[in-house]
């Protein structure tokens, strides 16, 4: 409109239009097609007159004239009384000097409340971070992760590199298409050498994420060529610790992997995408040979081309898995492809069920805290009784009434916010500062918990929602006051309210049973863990990894060398007793198994042969690790090369496979060789959740070599004291070989479990929360109940009843109330504990002298609740209780 | 027939409707009301009342000739139906007779 035009243009044409905004806001406000017409055509028609700023008012006085018409409340003047907007402002100012007034019942109720809400939002950020918004450099909407899906229904695999390169060429409707797949990277530069976890990963990795590098540049196509591979992007970290943040480190060159890589470039800071990966290189391929179609290792994500949705690239990759199908029968026949979202792609199946448990226990929290809020509420609503009564004879409509309560209730709930956000706070700091590092590292959006905006609103509306949950019955209850019944003088509260308090109370005992017992399976599954028998003796054992590089040690002969160069090393340390090597040491997180052949017993089935763990160790390893030989011996030195293969098996083995036998002497097979079978040893627990007592057999390091192994220590004190002995002893075997997580084996045994311990602790915050509520909740009704019954008690004293029947009276109302709640909160227990022993992969199981104990420590807090109030009962003097009157 | 209870605003309207004949829209009511009784009416008050006196059926309204002022908008008159002329005129003669004697006093 603002063109250059003839002098002799139109006015109207220079005239500007009305505010876009302010129109779209009367569109919005005004219902009637006719009204609005007749609404835009006035102002317009002003406008020029006016201006844009009396637009503006305009536009909001007049819609909010119509929202106030819309919600009835200035319709029928016989109908309204005052204005919406005004009764409300006088509620909340009336409401917030309520809180003041009372400031006991405004403290109790806050603290609970924080402590309730405080909870909820610790934990729905935790779901936050975790679940909904892992990666905080990467955007969640666009970025997708493709993967194969194997033939049976929707089981999700990993691609092979020749079905990537054909994905890679014909999508159209996803771009930046990238694979990566894990690189454990042998880092040696000045310092020691150092394992870095890192990721191969294709030419447009940080594109399909949408990362740029901080220095120098990403992966490029020439990069995947093999012989051009040896090319390296480090993490900003990396860059700083080992490279001291020099600003010319583009170009430079460092060992990995025992061969001379350049790097190229420098991740962004807090990038860590995939695992926490510190260090990058290509995946790299000769184009002359193509890559194997079967074997599938690679993870792909990409970026949606704009304007397609996931359900286009869906159907497109549909097309196309369906192609390569036809294509290579041999390798794709059956196999599909499938694209996620990077978020719920990359999801550990595991962390949205648990994550649940403890909302749905926090929230059980809260609503516990409500019921006592609740009661609270009803208690102070009898007080108003009267003033309410007399408000309702005055004409006070209910609606309204009720309407003021609620906003009592609101208030008091936001009061409670930010101490709620203190509590969460400190909830996350405790959470995040105990989990180690190592294991962080596989929790996407561990490192980013904290508050932020989300969290502010989620607590802002639960707290609203919590204040209509716990105001609502009480503003109902005091709304419905009789009249005439209160206004009598010295009118006795009814008993219907009673009742309902008593509801509460019971209620409340019965939900805090099931957590309670919840929380105490778990904490007893958790030390069994830690502590119970493991089938070898975890203290005073040093554990640590080993990767043996394939450029030092390519064949057999060289792993042994280092075998027995490590372990005449170690064993010169002071104060190391022994020293052995196993592949998978217990507690580390890794397992290999093996198909089996039993001589005299074939298998029924020949194609699916039995198979059983695969352990190969070293001489010491038994006696070392104190695993008991039931029968036979241990290995020897003469158990070598080139000697007859033997091998030792677990006792549950030995009963498996020759049940009934003595298995010493007999011979079993794996792979080509036959092994005659030496000793049977005891089991143990390779992991708590999925390995325990496991069919396994032992073989010697060797006469298997492996190029990857677990050290054990056994020192004569403290383990963790010689660790620093042990990593020097290792270095001067080799300098440039990295030596990872090393730790006491205890510590592994609580790495390993640590989820369980996670959810363990903050149950058992929960149940204690739920414990003190229910007794505090207790407290109140009867300390009600003796404020209320003080005129009879001191009657009854007064015609001689004794302290123990005062007693009596008052403590057995609480007891009635434990045991209702008791026996409904035991069914509840039962059904939950079934529940976790089947959830749980019987970490945890259902005992009934568990839930009977906690039961019994519940009754106990509960009567003492009762107790102290019953006290002062008995204390009271009949003379001023009845002068009261 | 039912009375129809009006308001004071709404006695004002409908005079103001009234006084301006076959030209009452908006406008033209706003500016008559403040200049006759001296009183700023909120417009978004006009529009309530406008839309209830018409549910009331104490007005009606027809649509003009499309305008390039209004955005190509019609503008929308109305008029006084005889229901509401009697009640205002009901209303008129209840207060001149409240009035009656009382010229002294005020």
């Amino acid at each position: 409109m603002s063109h250059p035009r003839s002098p002799a243009s139109h006015r109207e044409l220079r005239r500007p239009g009305p505010p876009w905004l302010a129109d779209r806001l009367l569109r919005l406000a005004l219902r009637s097609d006719i009204e609005r017409e007749m609404v835009l055509g006035d102002l317009e028609e002003q406008l020029p007159q006016h201006g844009r700023r009396w637009y503006w008012r305009e536009a909001l006085a007049i819609s909010a004239h119509a929202l106030l018409r819309r919600t009835g409340t200035t319709g029928d003047p016989r109908r309204s009384g005052d204005a919406f907007m005004y009764t409300s402002i006088k509620d909340v100012r009336y409401a917030w000097r309520g809180l003041f007034k009372r400031p006991l019942l405004t403290l109790t109720v806050t603290a609970t409340l924080a402590l309730g809400l405080g909870a909820n939002a610790a934990i729905f950020n935790l779901i936050d971070r975790m679940v909904f918004r892992p990666y905080p450099l990467i955007d969640p909407d666009r970025t997708v992760l493709l993967a194969e899906t194997g033939p049976r229904l929707f089981t999700k695999e990993s691609v092979s590199l020749a079905n990537f390169l054909d994905w890679r060429t014909s999508a159209g409707t996803i771009t930046r298409l990238s694979a990566f797949q894990w690189w454990d990277a042998n880092l040696v530069d000045r310092e020691d050498p150092e394992r870095l976890p890192g990721f191969f990963v294709s030419s447009d990795f940080f594109d399909a994420v949408g990362v740029r590098p901080a220095l120098g540049r990403g992966f490029v196509r020439d990069d995947e060529t093999f012989g051009r591979h040896h090319v390296i992007v480090v993490s900003d970290g990396i860059w700083k610790r080992r490279f001291d943040g020099d600003p010319a480190i583009v170009g430079r060159t460092v060992t990995v992997d025992g061969e001379p890589h350049q790097i190229v470039g420098v991740a962004p800071p807090r990038f860590a995408f995939p695992d926490g990966a510190q260090i990058w290189a290509p995946i790299s391929f000769d184009p002359q040979k193509p890559p194997a179609r079967q074997n599938r290792s690679l993870t792909v994500i990409g970026r949606l081309k704009d304007g397609k949705t996931l359900e286009d690239a869906q159907a497109e990759m549909a097309v196309l898995a369906d192609r390569l199908a036809r294509e290579y029968p041999d390798t794709n026949r059956d196999y599909g492809a499938r694209v996620y979202t990077l978020t719920q792609g990359m999801l550990d199946e595991g962390t949205g069920p648990l994550l649940s448990l403890w909302q749905v226990s926090a929230l059980v929290v809260l609503l516990i805290a409500c019921a006592n809020i609740a009661n609270l509420m009803l208690a102070r609503a009898a007080e108003r009784r009267r003033e309410i009564a007399v408000r309702i004879a005055l004409g006070a409509g209910r609606a309204r009434l009720i309407r003021e309560l609620l906003t009592e209730s609101l208030m008091l709930a936001l009061v409670a916010v930010p101490p709620a956000l203190g509590v969460a706070w400190l909830s996350l700091r405790a959470i995040r500062v105990s989990m180690p590092a190592n294991i962080m590292r596989f929790v996407p959006g561990f490192e980013s918990l904290g508050p932020d905006l989300r969290l502010l609103g989620f607590t802002v509306g639960l707290a609203v929602l919590t204040a209509c949950v716990f105001g609502l019955l009480p503003a109902v209850q005091a709304s419905k006051a009789q009249v005439s019944e209160a206004l009598k003088e010295g009118g006795r509260s009814s008993t219907g309210r009673q009742f309902l308090r008593r509801g509460i109370v019971i209620a409340e005992i019965s939900i805090a049973l099931p957590l309670l017992v919840a929380a105490g399976l778990g904490v007893l599954g958790t030390n069994r863990f830690l502590n119970g028998p493991q089938g070898y003796d975890p203290d005073g054992v040093l554990t640590m990894k080993v990767v043996l590089q394939a450029r030092t040690y390519p064949d057999g002969a060289s792993q042994r060398r280092f075998v027995e160069r490590a372990l005449d090393g170690l064993a010169a340390v002071p104060g190391v007793e022994q020293a052995a090597l196993i592949n998978n040491p217990p507690a580390s997180g890794s397992n290999s198994s093996r198909a089996i052949e039993i001589d005299g017993h074939p298998a029924p089935d020949p194609k699916n042969p039995p198979t059983v763990d695969n352990r190969l160790a070293t001489t010491d390893y038994f006696s070392l690790m104190r695993i008991p030989i039931v029968s036979g011996r241990a290995f020897t030195a003469a158990d070598r090369e080139g000697a007859a293969p033997v091998v030792i098996v677990s006792d549950s083995l030995a009963k498996k496979y020759w049940p009934g036998e003595d298995p010493v002497g007999r011979r079993m097979k794996t792979g080509k060789s036959w092994m005659t079978v030496v000793g049977v040893c005891g089991d143990v627990i390779q992991d708590w959740f999925n390995r325990r007592n496991i069919p396994t057999m032992y073989r010697p390091l060797a006469q298997v070599p492996t190029n990857y192994f677990g050290i054990q220590v056994r020192t004569a004190g403290d383990p963790s004291v010689l660790a620093g002995a042990v990593r020097q002893a290792l270095l001067r075997v080799d300098a440039t070989q990295p030596v990872f997580e090393m730790m006491p084996m205890r510590q592994a045994l609580s790495e390993r479990t640590i989820g369980l311990q996670y959810l363990a602790a903050i149950m058992t915050v929960f149940a204690v929360l739920a414990l003190l509520l229910a007794a505090v909740g207790l407290y109140a009704v009867i300390s009600c109940l003796v404020t209320q019954r003080r005129h009879e008690i001191g009657l009854r004293i007064a015609l001689g009843a004794s302290t123990a029947d005062v007693l009596k009276l008052t403590v057995g109302q609480a007891f009635n109330l434990t045991i209702a709640g008791t026996a409904i909160g035991l069914v509840l227990s039962i059904a939950l504990s079934r529940l976790m022993e089947a959830g749980m992969l019987g970490v945890a199981s259902s005992d009934a002298r568990v839930i009977l104990g906690f039961a019994a420590i519940l009754i106990a807090s509960a009567l003492l609740a009762g107790y102290l109030p019953a006290r002062r009962a008995a204390a009271i003097d009949p003379m001023i209780a009845l002068r009261a009157e | 027939m039912p009375e129809i209870y009006l308001g004071e605003l709404e006695q004002i309207v409908l005079l103001a409707v009234l006084r301006l004949g076959e030209e009452a829209y908006t406008a033209p009511i706003l500016e008559q009301i403040e200049a006759q009784t001296g009183r700023k009416v909120a417009r978004g008050a006009l529009y309530t009342a406008l839309e209830r006196l018409e549910t009331k059926g104490c007005l009606r309204s027809r649509v003009g000739d499309p305008l390039p002022e209004r955005g190509g908008r019609a503008r929308r008159y109305f008029k006084v139906t005889p229901a509401a002329l009697r009640a205002l005129k009901d209303s008129r003669l209840a207060l001149l007779r409240l009035w009656n004697g009382l010229e002294q006093i005020l």
